[in-house]
């Protein structure tokens, strides 16, 4: 249904976009994640026709998405990030404004505006001015906007952002409905959306894709992390206690090292094997003479997966700061 | 082209509900019919009596304020045209819609050229009337007028939607399209003092001499119309090239 292939775009010197690519088979939800500055939006306005790329193609619905052709931005429901409306119009008004725009006639207009108002909740607040209504009712006429005249492809920026709880739900309850029968490419900061309402996951970094797949199996990707706190050492000890904890057999790679105050130091080291890396980071201590504050461990998560791929941090750059 | 009549709908809707639009049009038609009655048009080699000192059936004093009462009425009724869709972001969605650019600012041009010719005409047809039950009116010279004027108008808020395109603040936009409509008029106060060339410049540049020298005067010539038309394309290619532009970032 979706096809984007070597998509790149700059503001002035920032390359916002760079070489992403992806495809999105028809009835699929997609979760575009990443960072701020990640070029999930500007690849979301490319996606709608909104902007131009500097280099690429994007493809819906077997037709190239050109910004001037507007057969080629029908199959396309949007809803941007901040979701703009026109304060001063009634609800019912600009949902028939919408349906004009996409050439429906009297009596499509009228049924749409009928689907549209339930499925978004909004029954009975036609003759409400958005300029009134809370941020939650706007974001549901927002919603209701994109889903007016049936769009095959949704186009979902940061639904529910600035939400509150209950809205939150209900945005993703229905989500989640309209996933059944569209494709919706949804982008958002909020983890625990994309694992509540997407299958499948895309992780933008950079401007690029650093990670694409099932959401399960990503999540299933992040390793076990062991979270050590180390207390009664002196500056010098610092640098030796990463050394020693890399020589743990069943280390994968030691991901962050928070030093804290005077002495004290918490590490997060991936391993394959929780139990056993723990008690050799026991037997560590003992022979060293550290103090362990803390030791646990977290379960992989797609939160450790987006840390992983997202974060420029190295643990060269922490061994800096230590020294 | 899918796409006017929903914008002008969407437009027109939008003026009829706006307080600044409804303060700037009453404040501006007093100004208008003030200016007739009581001060006529003292400016300029073109100065006309006020009617009641002139104490003529005509309403070429009214006329000849048309290009003032452009220069400050276009560009209250096109300023957020553009400027507040892009201040708000409603143009993310527009230009996402399937429809061509073209057709967003056509509809959008003709929604704030009916409106200001409708108030043109109504803010001329009052005092004609007046003048008309004092006196004997030429009423071919008040329809000629008033053709003139809407064309006149078409050229007017072609400008004021070019300057709303180009502007990020409404009052950016009206203080650009007012400057340029100002300045288009008093040039042509100028052209019998200017030398030759200059003046022929003057007056093929500035769209109220245009305006006063054939419709004000009841005439409605071919090269004026031309003239507006060509005036209108320019200002709605402007318009949509901008509009475009920003779908390059």
């Amino acid at each position: 249904m979706i096809r984007v292939r070597d998509l790149s775009k700059s503001y002035s010197e920032v390359r916002a976009v760079d070489g992403v690519s992806f495809d999105v088979a028809a009835g699929e939800v997609v979760g575009l994640l990443g960072p701020n500055g990640a070029g999930k939006s500007t690849t979301m306005k490319i996606l709608t026709g909104f902007l131009y790329p500097d280099g690429g193609e994007v493809w819906v619905d077997g037709r190239p998405v050109d910004p001037e052709d507007p057969d080629s931005k029908a199959p396309i429901g949007y809803l941007p990030e901040t979701t703009p409306l026109y304060p001063r119009m009634r609800v019912g008004e600009y949902l028939d404004f919408i349906g004009r725009m996409r050439g429906l006639g009297r009596a499509e207009r009228r049924d749409a505006a009928e689907r549209v108002l339930g499925d978004c909740g909004l029954e009975g607040w036609e003759r409400r001015r958005i300029g009134t209504l809370s941020k939650g009712y706007r974001q549901r006429v927002g919603l209701a906007q994109a889903l007016f005249g049936d769009p095959k492809v949704l186009v979902l920026d940061e639904p529910t952002s600035g939400l509150d709880p209950a809205e939150i739900t209900r945005i993703r309850a229905l989500i989640e409905r309209l996933g059944r029968t569209k494709t919706v490419v949804l982008s958002t900061h909020v983890l625990a959306e994309v694992q509540e309402t997407c299958a499948r996951v895309i992780i933008l970094a950079g401007g690029r894709v650093v990670a694409d797949g099932a959401t399960s199996e990503l999540a299933e990707e992040g390793r076990v992390e062991l979270r050590i706190t180390l207390t009664g050492l002196d500056d010098r000890d610092v640098c030796s206690v990463f050394a020693a904890l890399e020589t743990v057999r069943s280390a994968r790679r030691l991901r962050t090292a928070h030093p804290e105050s005077s002495g004290r130091v918490t590490v997060a080291l991936e391993v394959h094997e929780r139990w056993s890396a723990a008690d050799e980071v026991q037997a560590l201590a003992v022979a060293r003479g550290w103090r362990i504050l803390e030791l646990g461990h977290d379960l992989p998560s797609l939160e450790r997966v987006f840390l992983d791929r997202t974060e420029a941090r190295s643990i060269a750059s922490h061994r800096e700061e230590v020294r | 082209m899918r796409g006017i009549t929903a914008v002008f709908r969407r437009e027109w809707s939008a003026a009829v509900t706006s307080p600044v639009a409804w303060v700037a049009t009453v404040l501006a038609v007093l100004g208008l019919h003030a200016a007739f009655f009581f001060l006529g048009f003292p400016v300029g080699d073109r100065a006309l009596p006020s009617f009641w000192v002139g104490r003529t059936a005509s309403l070429d004093a009214l006329f000849a304020w048309i290009p003032v009462f452009f220069a400050v009425l276009a560009p209250a009724l096109t300023m957020a045209s553009w400027a507040e869709e892009r201040r708000a972001g409603t143009d993310e969605i527009l230009l996402t819609l399937p429809v061509k650019t073209r057709a967003l600012v056509a509809g959008k041009w003709l929604a704030a050229w009916v409106l200001l010719g409708a108030i043109t005409t109504v803010a001329v047809l009052p005092v004609a009337f007046a003048v008309d039950s004092v006196g004997p009116l030429d009423w071919g010279t008040v329809w000629g007028g008033l053709i003139g004027a809407w064309m006149f108008a078409a050229a007017a808020v072609a400008l004021g939607l070019a300057a709303s395109a180009l502007a990020r603040e409404e009052l950016v936009a009206f203080l650009l399209s007012a400057a340029l409509l100002f300045g288009l008029w008093s040039a042509g106060l100028f052209v019998r003092v200017l030398p030759g060339h200059l003046a022929e410049v003057a007056w093929y540049a500035s769209p109220s001499l245009h305006f006063l020298d054939s419709g004000a005067r009841g005439v409605i010539d071919a090269r004026d119309a031309c003239y507006f038309l060509l005036f209108v394309l320019a200002g709605l290619s402007v318009n949509a090239a901008v509009v475009e532009g920003r779908r390059y970032g």
